[in-house]
């Protein structure tokens, strides 16, 4: 304020004759701006060209063959990606699949049906979940959720489903509790939170004149949210569910705890696996510098880097296309 | 159809078009009072709106005239901490009194709102959506249920050869006529219009105002408008409200020559409001 007066004050040729006071640090200032938005980019860069470099060797050994195939031997100095490519997008599925309803009603139940009192409680508890350390979902899952499973769900699905012919495929196996289907629940509920947050936030984007509209064709609720409020969404719901996949893919600990970590591809859902995350941490204590096992590690990251960059790229997408419109 | 500025003249030739009330009241309110949380939005409101006839309710802003549209079609009962006391008979059954299906009363009673509200999908399926909720047609009844409501509603040969594209891509004043095809669609026996103009250019306006004019034949019509010349263009009977009382109710003609309260003309000569 000062410095305006005195600029106002001052005659013309002392207008430009004036030296004001940020002439120094106003620069400063600036270039400190630019250097942190470059140096998110040259960062970025840096990770990927260092993932790429770093497991080009184990690439070049096992060619393009690397991505699909399902051997991982350390003592034969055999590696491919298949088990873990899989594992990890199966389990993220699963994830989806069970977070998805379960997001919904939440959402639902938070925007249109929950009274005011109940609405802040059930919103921060959502957002709570999403503040747990994934290490403690670990050791939940490990300790609680594994032994329940292995009691309790697995073997009657064994008993009944397992039979079928197709879909008996997923329930095979003896029930050994972690597996694809206990780091599938656990994911649900690390994403949940995520999905659940951005399904309000579209539902609550809903013009109420167009769901008042609806009620007063004599719609009930769910005849609105069915036809109305999630159509109006639809786009910015699929990108929420793709930014929720996009977490499941890369989540380590939690899924290390409870996926079983086998290097073995199986269909069934009970079957331990493991995904990419889960196994670069189990390995790379035991992976020694300029091994080409290490190179291998690296590599998986890098897949892993670039199927989580696709998912998110798509989501993005998704979301802003629904916002412009 | 005239665009003559807002001159009480204006007001008397366009009462002329008004019929006069007659037959029995479609919808009794009585003894309403009207509560947002604490805040008390309607007093002890008693009058009669009479089948197959238009009704207008009009006053200033946040005078309580959309809130009784709203309470008419029990829409309040969406929002916690909203309630309303007295009665209202709709044909002799109380609207407020407990056990009556809020989706069938709206089936009855239709609403239009403030602005288009086009549902995210065709034409076609603007209107059908309603129908399907309540009755289970063939698709070659459907389709003449649809072509029955978008010719009633006006809009029949502007959109019969684009049924099936979405209803987001009509004008304003189109896809105001569709609400209007869509609430008819369900044969409602009472349409709630809230300002169904009032986001509208003046010739859709005259359009949606000629529909009212046609509809009243089939249907009892209550209209909120901030526009004083179209409820005496539209309305047979006026009712003014202010800060949530009933002033006065009468027949249009009346109400806009004549009126027997003080606070009425003010208001209709525009001396505040």
């Amino acid at each position: 304020m000062a410095h305006m007066d005195a600029t106002l004050g001052a005659s013309p040729s002392g207008q430009l004759a004036h030296k004001p006071t940020g002439r120094i640090s106003d620069p400063i200032f600036v270039g400190l701006l630019w250097a942190s938005g470059l140096f998110v980019l040259v960062l970025l860069g840096l990770i990927i060209a260092m993932l790429f470099h770093g497991g080009l060797p184990a690439l070049k050994e096992f060619g393009a063959a690397f991505l699909w195939s399902t051997s991982w031997n350390p003592v034969t100095e055999k590696f491919g990606a298949g088990v873990m490519v899989f594992g990890t997008l199966f389990s993220a599925i699963i994830a989806v699949i069970v977070a998805l309803p379960l997001s919904f009603g939440i959402a639902f139940f938070l925007t249109e049906i929950a009274p005011m009192k109940l609405r802040r409680p059930i919103g921060v508890a959502v957002q709570l979940l999403a503040a747990i350390p994934s290490i403690i979902y670990g050791m939940w899952g490990f300790f609680i959720v594994v032994p329940l499973i292995a009691a309790y769900i697995q073997p009657p699905l064994i008993e009944w489903l397992g039979p079928l012919p197709v879909i008996g495929a997923l329930f095979q196996g003896p029930p050994l509790g972690a597996g694809m289907l206990t780091a599938g629940l656990i994911l649900a509920l690390m994403i949940l939170p995520f999905i659940t947050a951005m399904f309000v936030e579209v539902l609550e984007s809903v013009p109420p004149m167009i769901k008042e509209s609806a009620y007063g064709v004599g719609a009930t609720t769910y005849e609105v949210y069915r036809n109305v409020s999630v159509p109006y969404g639809r786009t910015a719901m699929v990108g929420a569910v793709m930014l929720g996949l996009g977490r499941a893919l890369g989540e380590t600990m939690a899924v290390t705890f409870v996926i079983g970590n086998a290097t073995r591809m199986s269909a069934s859902l009970f079957a331990p696996g493991s995904t990419i995350a889960s196994t670069i941490a189990n390995e790379f204590p035991e992976a020694p510098m300029g091994s080409l096992k290490l190179q291998a590690l690296l590599q998986l990251g890098f897949i892993l880097f670039v199927i989580s960059f696709i998912v998110l790229a798509l989501s993005r997408l998704l979301v802003r296309s629904k916002l412009k419109s | 159809m005239n665009f003559a500025p807002d001159t009480p003249l204006d007001i008397a030739t366009a009462v002329n078009r008004a019929t006069p009330p007659s037959g029995q009241p479609k919808l009794k309110v009585d003894k309403l009072n009207f509560y947002y949380g604490d805040n008390h939005a309607l007093k002890n409101i008693n009058f009669d709106i009479p089948e197959k006839r238009v009704t207008a309710m009009i006053g200033p802003s946040g005078c309580g005239k959309s809130t009784l549209l709203r309470v008419f079609n029990r829409m309040y009962q969406l929002y916690p901490g909203q309630r309303a006391e007295g009665s209202i008979l709709f044909d002799g059954v109380d609207l407020l009194g407990k056990g009556l299906d809020s989706t069938v009363v709206r089936s009855r009673i239709g609403m239009v709102f403030q602005k288009p509200t086009p549902f995210p999908m065709s034409i076609y399926d603007n209107i059908a959506f309603g129908v399907k909720l309540h009755e289970s047609l063939s698709k070659a009844q459907m389709d003449e249920r649809v072509e029955w409501c978008l010719r009633k509603a006006a809009i029949w040969e502007e959109t019969k050869d684009r049924l099936h594209t979405s209803a987001l891509g009509m004008s304003g004043g189109q896809q105001q006529r569709l609400c209007i095809a869509r609430t008819i669609a369900v044969r409602p026996e009472v349409i709630l219009l809230d300002e169904p103009t009032s986001a509208l250019d003046p010739i859709s306006t005259s359009k949606i105002e000629d529909l009212i004019d046609e509809l009243k034949q089939d249907f009892t019509i209550v209209i909120v408008t901030h526009n004083m010349q179209q409820a005496a263009r539209c309305a047979d009977l006026t009712a003014f409200f202010y800060l949530g009382e009933l002033i006065e109710v009468g027949v249009s003609s009346d109400i806009f020559t004549n009126p027997r309260e003080p606070r009425t003309r003010d208001y209709i000569t525009g001396r505040f409001g």
